[in-house]
């Protein structure tokens, strides 16, 4: 067996480890565009705040390519893939064949049309070479527009190395996809209490400057700045999946099946290229973040290899970790009316608890749980996560799943009566405790 | 791989577990009278919860804890099968705490790592089941429910 995998982030190491978990001896070639393999995306702000250095990036060690037995290409391209022939070409004009191939070529970061958008001062925030270019920015004044995970970790880090960062956003409130307004309003309070300055419902028109920028000019006011960093939104790399004539969906993303296969055999896909079924949206969405990509890189790795294993389907899930002093994770829809393929029969439900310093947030679709935002006390939020990806009737339990004393213990009668979907083993010695 | 199980008919919550975990593993000192008073607290990696039941990691088969924890701090020995938190690397990001389905991973904001039991992998024998005054803890070999009952 000839294994290629495209791509060296998230999915596609996690495709390595699992076809090794099963097959210790056929050639795994990994070609990816990066020359530095094996950092993580996500901690790419960290890398900006001078928090981490260069090889704490790194998510697995640098012998890993020679522990797993793999011939990485890094630094090169694949421009071309045959699915016919079965044959990849590179940059290099080199050609390799193939039995099984992963397409893990992730997203890029999107760069909105605005005028004077290619000057310099003004980057994207994706990869190693983006988060040097900002760390290596000079001056005191940052502009960052789009106010999703990574604009708001990135304005963060620029504020604790000292840059005085603003923050702007078109939609009316912060972190958008993540937060529904309640939510969104903690989060921008504990944004702007370290100094930054938010701007919510106001567009980037212009950037002014002769070679270099030297500010943001909004529908509202024009901000002098030193530097831009554009965090708008990330789309699948799905050129050579368009190339090769595999099924793109309607997000531009690769279509896959339960398998993780593309419409093409012997073709799969994972992590930020791919479209997949979304529990929670029930409907093909793409979800771009970490944990998705490593669970479909490890479901499409096992597949590769024969051990034909099912994806239950994705859903989002953020946390925005100690970045702005309290914890707050969200999951799923962050409030009904952003479930899309909801029929007429369809009854949905939102139940919160406020405190001062706490925010929690059910969202039930039929009695099941479809998204959950949890700001403050966080510590039982993958109960909600299980229960989501399980997709179990709760309704009946509410009081119990927004009680701040919930425990694991207490899900265990919804368990049992759902017995055939937690079928692994650490529920099942749970389930016989008899409690 | 070997599991903690609880009979809940002997877990009378009486939360020695919890006290012997702070003191033991979570505590600098090691020594009950001194840890009570260190600044931050010892964080238990064992909750006497519910009705009451003795609840730590459960070392999933399937661990949704490693998938997505972004920079390699979450780790499973591979001899043993014990998920544990490369304390050194942790970032706080709290993604771990995010997938946990059972809600035993703590987001200590004052340690600013994420903390959760290794079932005292270095230690040999854990020292919740060693305390437990009942005997309601025991270390037992996980079952095989794959097995067809014939």
């Amino acid at each position: 067996m000839q294994y290629i995998i495209i791509g060296g982030s998230a999915a596609a190491i996690s495709a390595v480890e699992s076809i090794r978990s099963l097959d210790r001896e056929s050639r795994i070639d990994l070609f990816s565009d990066e020359e530095t393999p094996l950092f993580s995306r996500v901690l790419l702000p960290y890398y900006v705040a001078e928090e981490l250095s260069k090889p704490l990036l790194n998510f697995r060690t640098s012998d890993f390519f020679d522990e797993n037995r793999v011939t990485a290409h890094l630094g090169v391209k694949v421009t071309d893939l045959d699915p016919d022939t079965k044959t990849v070409r590179t940059t290099e004009g080199k050609e390799y064949a193939f039995d099984k191939l992963l397409l893990a070529t992730g997203g890029k970061a999107i760069v909105p049309l605005i005028p004077g958008v290619d000057k310099e001062g003004i980057s994207t925030l994706k990869t190693m070479a983006d988060a040097e270019r900002i760390y290596n920015m000079k001056g005191s004044r940052a502009v960052v527009i789009g106010a999703g995970s990574i604009g708001v970790e990135a304005c963060i880090s620029l504020t604790r190395r000292g840059i005085k960062a603003t923050l702007l956003e078109q939609l009316g409130q912060v972190m958008p996809t993540v937060f529904d307004a309640e939510g969104a309003a903690i989060v921008q309070q504990r944004i702007e209490d370290l100094g930054i300055e938010v701007f919510t419902g106001e567009k980037a028109v212009k950037f002014t400057g002769d070679k270099r920028v030297t500010g943001v000019v909004t529908d509202n006011r024009e901000l002098p700045c030193d530097m831009v960093v554009l965090s708008v939104g990330v789309r699948p790399s799905a050129e050579l999946a368009v190339q090769a004539g595999l099924t793109i969906g309607d997000l531009k993303g690769v279509r896959v099946d339960e398998t993780m296969m593309t419409s093409v055999r012997d073709i799969y896909a994972a992590g930020d290229v791919a479209e997949t079924m979304d529990i929670a949206r029930d409907t093909w969405f793409l979800n771009a973040i970490w944990p998705c990509a490593f669970e479909q890189g490890r479901i499409a790795g096992l597949n590769m290899a024969g051990q034909k294993t099912l994806y239950p389907g994705s859903y989002r899930r953020n946390s925005i970790g100690n970045f702005i002093g309290i914890p707050a994770i969200s999951m799923g829809v962050t409030q009904a009316e952003s479930c899309a393929m909801a029929s007429a029969e369809d009854e949905f439900r939102e139940i919160r608890v406020r405190t001062k310093d706490s925010y929690k947030k059910l969202v039930l679709k039929n009695g099941k749980i479809v998204g959950a935002i949890l700001v403050g006390q966080t510590q039982k939020a993958g109960l909600m996560s299980i229960l989501l990806r399980k997709q179990v009737y709760v309704a009946d339990a509410i009081p119990m799943l927004m009680s701040d004393r919930l425990s694991f213990m207490d899900l265990l009668p919804i368990l049992r009566r759902n017995a055939d979907q937690f079928s692994e083993p650490e529920y099942k010695e749970l389930m016989d405790t008899g409690m | 791989m070997k599991v903690l199980m609880v009979d809940k008919e002997k877990c009378t919550g009486c939360h020695q577990c919890e006290l012997w975990c702070g003191a033991e593993i979570a505590s600098t000192s090691k020594e009950m009278t001194m840890a009570i008073h260190e600044q931050p607290q010892p964080v238990p990696r064992v909750y006497v919860e519910g009705k009451p039941f003795a609840l730590q990691c459960r070392h999933c088969e399937s661990a949704p804890c490693l998938d997505a924890c972004p920079n390699g701090t979450m780790r499973r020995d591979p001899e043993t099968g014990l998920i544990y938190v490369n304390e050194p690397t942790c970032i706080a990001c709290w993604m771990c705490v995010m997938v946990c389905p059972f809600g035993i991973i703590n987001p200590s904001s004052s340690l600013k790592v994420a903390v959760k039991c290794d079932r005292c992998r270095s230690m040999g024998y854990p020292i919740c089941a060693e305390v437990c005054p009942t005997g309601a803890l025991a270390l037992v070999e996980r079952k095989d429910y794959r097995k067809k009952k014939f």
